[in-house]
């Protein structure tokens, strides 16, 4: 049986929860992995090497980067899951120093806790896939496991949100009804769950690596109206910085 | 002076663990150690759009998304004195049911029962017990269903928008809620007894913090009825171990979370939570923190119960799906929220022009913080030497678990008003 392991770095817990969110599913997971580190879901922990490891979070403590470094060391293949892992998220879009940022939330520039500038796991190991989303979609991890688990390679999503908001013939929000819509820049898989609600996407799937054109976006939103700032703001909220025009 | 550290708690979000502090042969404090990274969120949203805000607040965690998003989407729709109808307010209220309904059953059925049973996991549970564990995830599922309905995915939504939604739940869906409820409240029922059980552990604790209406509510309230904002009780102050500030309720310790919620709002409780309450009030009043887990079995039979009474009444008087229009003023609002796990505040203020000036979040894990360490300290004072290190251990960590705490969210924390 192949082993697995799940680590979390610092979020929101939610791609370790999603996990849980597999319901039934998760049952088939274990019928092909032994399930060695979990932490969220199992007190049981055994030391040693993984075929899988699983890892979501930014870094933003030294305490997180050594759990991704021993994650690395032991695990033959690793997935970056979530945009915390593959982008850095929110918590690494905030410029400037930690010293500046403890003294306005703690009251105190003294860093007792090892607090470092939040970063995605890609800038410090390598990472054999990544599946991105806040949270990603589960289904996604499940087909990558079972793939693995066959000895096939899982492949990336290289579409826009747009294709599957067209498959699911919702209305497209930016040209129809002129709201922000991140969909024609960010990797699609997610079924373009907030079309579904008529609200354009936040984004939070991250930018899709190749062939967007975020000036091209961003004209369209200064015709409607938005400033550079908000444009700035809009772009930088998922990206970790990837998105500029 | 010699100090135990801990493992890292499991079978709780986030990463946190406790030092424990001996002089001479004595236990002499206990710190709780939170020490998942800070994430800024008082930051990050300077200067940002209040319209985004919400959105982001949700991504503090993932369990409880919807309350930090309807908390926030609360606080602005104050600042800008907007009413919204009483339709939008069902089903908000709705949406914090199918989250109080995810948390306490993944919380009850899949992280404490293995405790119940001795197993270190719902995965081993299930070998022996797999009826009670797929009860867990088949209400957590129902559970999720509303928060992806209302929220708009099961983590994470943006559905929920100051000013309504943008989309609301059709008849169909609704019905979902309505046709299955009853079997789940017969199932959970069925698990009273269990955390019954459960030998009292923890501190006791006299101080309780709730809202003044069940998951909603315009202010605090506490023992007395006496009614107030948490800028005017409330005290916090920085740790240097620990990413978490901690409170104090006019320099006392409190407890925020579903016994509290019982113990001063059992006047809402539907029939069959009503009743159940007044069979275990005894134990309840003990005031023991290892309570919690009761009492949150006791909510989320209030919860189901309580969701199956909205979607009957919405299925009755029809969704018009009207939303209420939102105009930026320069103003400040506070939204309080009960997220699963206890009292949570969103406060801004914001610009006319839309754009947030002043951000504070206080969540109940900070909140409850003191009394975990207090409640640390009184288990490994009564139990250190006394029986063997890992089954103490195991003790202090049923402790925190009591508590359910959501360490994520609460190390991003929490300023002083300035």
């Amino acid at each position: 049986m192949r082993t697995l392991g799940v680590f979390e770095l610092t979020g929101c817990g939610g791609c370790a929860l999603n996990i849980i969110f597999l319901y039934n599913k998760l049952f088939d997971v274990i019928q092909l992995y032994k399930i060695k580190e979990f932490h969220m879901a199992s007190s049981y922990r055994e030391e040693g090497s993984l075929d899988v490891a699983l890892v979501s979070g930014s870094v933003s403590t030294q305490r997180d980067l050594e759990i991704l470094r021993r994650a690395r060391e032991n695990s033959r293949f690793l997935i970056a899951i979530g945009t915390c892992a593959t982008h850095g998220n929110m918590q690494s879009s905030l410029e400037g120093s930690m010293e500046e940022k403890l003294e306005r939330i703690y009251g105190t520039r003294d860093n007792y806790m090892g607090a470092l500038n939040s970063k995605p796991i890609v800038e410090y190991v390598k990472v054999d896939f990544a599946i991105p989303g806040c949270p990603y979609d589960k289904d996604e991890l499940y087909q990558a496991l079972i793939l693995l688990a066959k000895g096939v390679e899982p492949v990336y999503k290289d579409y826009p949100v747009c294709v599957e908001c067209k498959l699911n013939e919702y209305e497209c929000v930016l040209v129809k009804r002129g709201i922000p819509c991140l969909g024609p820049l960010t990797v699609g898989g997610c079924n373009a769950i907030c079309l579904r609600s008529g609200i354009g996407c936040i984004g939070c799937r991250g930018p899709l690596p190749k062939g967007v054109n975020p000036a091209g976006e961003a004209r369209i939103l200064k015709e409607l109206g938005y400033d550079d700032e908000y444009i700035r703001n809009k772009y930088k909220t998922f990206s970790g910085g990837g998105l500029k025009w | 002076m010699v100090r135990v550290e801990t493992r890292t708690f499991t079978r709780v979000e986030g990463s946190g663990s406790a030092d424990i502090i001996i002089e001479d042969g004595k236990v002499k404090e206990v710190k709780v150690r939170l020490v998942e990274g800070p994430r800024f969120f008082e930051l990050l949203t300077l200067g940002r759009d209040y319209y985004d805000v919400p959105d982001m607040e949700a991504r503090i965690c993932a369990i409880c998304y919807l309350s930090h998003s309807i908390a926030s989407i609360t606080a602005i729709e104050r600042a800008f004195e907007v009413e919204v109808t009483e339709e939008i307010e069902l089903l908000r209220e709705l949406g914090l049911l199918g989250e109080l309904i995810e948390s306490h059953s993944l919380h009850l059925y899949l992280l404490v029962s293995p405790d119940v049973f001795g197993q270190p996991d719902a995965i081993n549970l299930a070998k022996k017990h797999w009826d009670l564990v797929k009860d867990g995830v088949t209400i957590m599922n129902f559970g999720n269903y509303i928060r992806n309905l209302i929220g708009g995915r099961e983590i994470h939504g943006i559905n929920a928008k100051p000013g309504g939604f943008g989309r609301y739940p059709s008849e169909e869906e609704l019905r979902v809620i309505e046709k299955n409820f009853k079997e789940y409240v017969r199932n959970v029922v069925k698990i009273l007894e269990l955390f019954a059980s459960q030998r009292p552990f923890g501190a006791r604790f006299d101080v309780n913090i709730v809202t003044d209406k069940y998951l909603l509510g315009d202010k605090l309230m506490t023992d007395d009825g006496s009614l107030f904002d948490y800028h005017e009780c409330i005290e916090e102050k920085a740790l240097p171990y620990s990413f978490a500030k901690q409170s104090r309720y006019k320099g006392k310790i409190f407890m925020v979370g579903s016994l509290p919620r019982l113990l001063l709002k059992s006047k809402y409780l539907t029939p069959t939570a009503a009743e159940f309450f007044e069979g275990y009030k005894d134990l309840l009043m003990e005031r023991y923190v290892s309570r919690n887990n009761l009492a949150q079995a006791i909510e989320l039979i209030y919860a189901l119960e309580k969701s199956g009474e909205i979607a009957e009444r919405l299925l009755d008087e029809g969704i018009s799906g009207n939303n209420v229009p939102i105009r930026p003023v320069e103003g400040e609002g506070i939204g309080y929220v009960e997220a699963p796990r206890g009292v949570l505040v969103h406060h801004y203020r914001i610009g006319e022009d839309g754009k947030i000036k002043y951000s504070n979040i206080i969540t109940p894990t900070a909140m409850n913080h003191a009394l975990m360490e207090l409640s640390l300290y009184e288990e490994a004072k009564n139990n250190l030497g006394r029986m063997e290190d890992e089954r103490v251990m195991r003790r202090l960590e049923e402790t925190i678990r009591a508590f359910d705490p959501c360490i994520s969210c609460s190390v991003h924390m929490v300023k002083m008003r300035s």
